[in-house]
């Protein structure tokens, strides 16, 4: 495995582990299954990486090209991210099963000062064709994209470059105040930033 | 019972983990409030304890750790009130999701706990070199001095997003975390800030907290 392999293949684990704990609480708060089933898409996949990236360490330890504690490190991150991942799949877990769920619950999780969106972006929206190095929306909404959604493809932390597109399903986190205009933005109701 | 080992009362503790659980032990509160915590420590830890390994960085892992104690502590408490709060069936099957999402977000800080231990593995180099090298963001936490100008201004006041490019992701004042802050909250004295942003806008950010510029 080359250097630049294991950091792509590390950096996915991330993202995806962060990406899968904030699906997870929202498939709660919109009672959304599709979300939820989302969760178990990307359980499965991070379980594939962990398998791959290990047995990458592995070898490469035995071929002397990275040392036991550089191999050892790699190994116990894989290891953690899957047990997020799990843990995201048994938060998702509560909204496919077919219990009522607690009100305290929904309110609990609804009064976070964090707040986290799904939204489409409509052909009428100014954010499309946009890069998202141009919009600053962090300053000028409070919020910001975590990932994208395009067709089956997944961008996780989507750098300046991305351009946002129509029918892009993003995903955003940010501040309570900043969930209205954001999206209005997005819906096209507002053109302006 | 795995869990019930990480109960406060049980076993050998680390000086942090001892110091944080006498503080908080018996604290009478909902579980709303519990589970919003744990909710928040959940999402917040996982950035930070990756970031704590992707820059190398030991204050932040410090940080994964008194959270990880937090959410030990968070994890009992929501516990005993549970089962106090079960008066029937109905009652018992509701709040076993709760439960089971309590423990969820504890099973995610253990392993944000266990992803900073690999720091102490005393790497040569850190795991992702060129990506630090690349990204033009990183993290760092600073401490508000009480000679800074800061002291008592809002972040919205002090317009830190668009003078420095730097998100506050959490503060720490004292024993509480305020996570993802609101534009409103004001910075204290002693407040510890963890920001992520470009580094240049970091270091100037360090340098008007520290109170060594008179503004942003």
């Amino acid at each position: 495995m080359s250097e630049e392999e294991a950091e792509k293949m590390l950096l996915d684990l991330k993202e995806k582990a962060e990406l899968m704990v904030d699906l997870a609480y929202s498939s709660l708060i919109y009672n959304n299954k599709e979300l939820a089933e989302e969760v178990y898409e990307l359980e499965e996949h991070i379980d594939k990486l962990k398998d791959e990236l290990q047995k990458l360490a592995i070898e490469d330890a035995k071929k002397g090209e990275l040392n036991l504690n550089e191999a050892l490190a790699i190994i116990k991150l894989a290891t953690s991210t899957e047990m997020i991942a799990d843990a995201a799949r048994d938060i998702a877990d509560v909204q496919l099963r077919e219990i009522e769920l607690h009100p305290i619950l929904k309110e609990s999780l609804l009064e976070t000062d964090e707040i986290f969106l799904r939204v489409t972006i409509s052909p009428n929206s100014i954010l499309k064709n946009k890069k998202l190095g141009e919009l600053h929306l962090a300053s000028e909404t409070g919020m910001w994209v975590i990932a994208i959604k395009r067709g089956d493809k997944w961008i996780y932390d989507p750098g300046k470059d991305v351009c946002l597109k129509e029918n892009d399903v993003v995903f955003v986190k940010g501040n309570k105040e900043g969930k209205e205009h954001f999206l209005a933005l997005a819906e096209g109701r507002e053109k302006e930033l | 019972m795995k869990e019930m080992e990480k109960s406060p009362s049980r076993g050998k503790l680390p000086k942090w983990k001892e110091e944080e659980l006498e503080e908080v032990e018996y604290e009478p509160r909902s579980i709303k409030d519990i589970l919003i915590e744990m909710k928040n420590i959940s999402e917040l830890i996982v950035d930070l304890a990756y970031s704590s390994l992707l820059f190398d960085n030991k204050e932040l892992a410090e940080e994964v750790k008194y959270l990880e104690a937090r959410m030990d502590t968070l994890n009992y408490e929501i516990r005993l009130i549970a089962m106090m709060a079960a008066r029937n069936k109905r009652d018992a099957e509701r709040l076993t999701a709760i439960l089971q999402i309590a423990e969820a977000a504890e099973t995610i800080s253990d392993a944000a706990g266990d992803i900073v231990d690999i720091i102490s593995l005393k790497l040569d180099h850190p795991i992702l070199p060129r990506l630090i090298r690349e990204s033009d963001e990183t993290i760092k936490k600073l401490v508000v001095s009480d000679k800074s100008k800061a002291c008592n201004k809002s972040i919205a006041e002090l317009r830190v997003a668009s003078e420095t490019g730097v998100r506050i992701i959490t503060i720490r004042r004292g024993k509480k975390w305020i996570y993802a802050p609101k534009k409103d909250e004001k910075l204290r004295a002693g407040d510890i800030v963890v920001g992520v942003g470009p580094k240049e806008g970091l270091d100037k950010f360090n340098a008007f907290l520290e109170g060594k510029t008179e503004g942003l």
